[in-house]
């Protein structure tokens, strides 16, 4: 077993960790915490990832004051470039899922393993995860 | 926020492309290490590796501050060194996950045992606990 080098987070984990009333607020935090905590004794071992399209569904204006505190946690952005869009496209022909999760798909075969995702929709991001042949540690939230 | 958290945040949030030259004294040994993995194919040069060395860890200390600014002014919303560690076994695909109370007892124990201990000391040690059980 391999610590998780890449954490993606779907929109209402987004959400949660902008919202410091939201129920899953401390519990998103935590997962932060955890990889705040790695990167402090070894910088860079894992990344946090918001993409795009979950950026957008989960209303994250970065240039709004209501943002600052998650403009603030040191996510990293993933932008819905040609060869992602491509991907995302795949995923939503073949298995009818969401753009934001298409695109944490699209993320997840492009960046380093070991995976984990954030997620209030396990069973999508499983069957994206089967379908792709990752391994993703899937996190519900 | 510290007016300086802030602005070291802008700069590295910053996109300007500009650089600068800068006298950095390298260790002779480190230096070759990183000609010898850029030879490699391990990355494209010694500044690239030196560049995400310094935002790596620069970012690191931001998201350790940021969080601990978070935390004092909402004491309430910090995890306990519990949450954090399964937290942790979570994105790991831990087994240890699946045993919350095996994890809390091991947070219990390891911060009687470290003042500063993380996630993984608790991992390690709640891993230790449940070999310990088996083999019992």
């Amino acid at each position: 077993m391999r610590s998780a080098q890449t954490v993606l987070l779907d929109n209402e984990a987004v959400q949660a960790l902008a919202d410091l009333g939201h129920a899953k607020h401390r519990r998103v935090l935590a997962v932060v915490e955890a990889t705040a905590s790695r990167n402090v004794r070894r910088a860079g071992s894992v990344t946090l990832v918001v993409p795009a399209a979950v950026q957008v569904e989960a209303g994250w204006d970065r240039m709004t004051q209501g943002a600052a505190t998650l403009n603030r946690i040191r996510a990293a952005g993933a932008s819905l470039d040609r060869p992602a869009a491509d991907q995302a496209a795949s995923l939503v022909a073949a298995l009818r899922v969401s753009v934001a999760d298409a695109h944490i798909g699209a993320v997840l075969s492009a960046s380093t393993g070991p995976h984990a995702v954030l997620t209030s929709d396990p069973g999508d991001i499983r069957r994206m995860a089967d379908h792709l042949g990752i391994v993703v540690n899937v996190v519900t939230v | 926020m510290d007016r300086r958290l802030q602005q070291l945040l802008d700069l590295l949030d910053g996109v300007s492309e500009e650089t600068v030259n800068t006298s950095v004294r390298l260790p002779s040994q480190l230096r070759d290490a990183a000609a010898l993995a850029a030879r490699m194919g391990l990355a494209s040069t010694t500044t690239e590796l030196a560049v995400r060395g310094l935002r790596d860890t620069l970012d690191a200390f931001a998201q350790r501050a940021v969080l601990d600014a978070h935390y004092a002014a909402n004491p309430e919303d910090r995890p306990s060194l519990a949450e954090v560690a399964l937290a942790a076994a979570e994105i790991d695909g831990n087994p240890l996950a699946d045993h919350p109370e095996l994890v809390r007892q091991a947070a219990a124990a390891v911060r009687e045992l470290k003042d500063d201990a993380g996630p993984d000391d608790v991992l390690l040690f709640a891993a230790g606990l449940a070999a310990a059980s088996a083999a019992a």
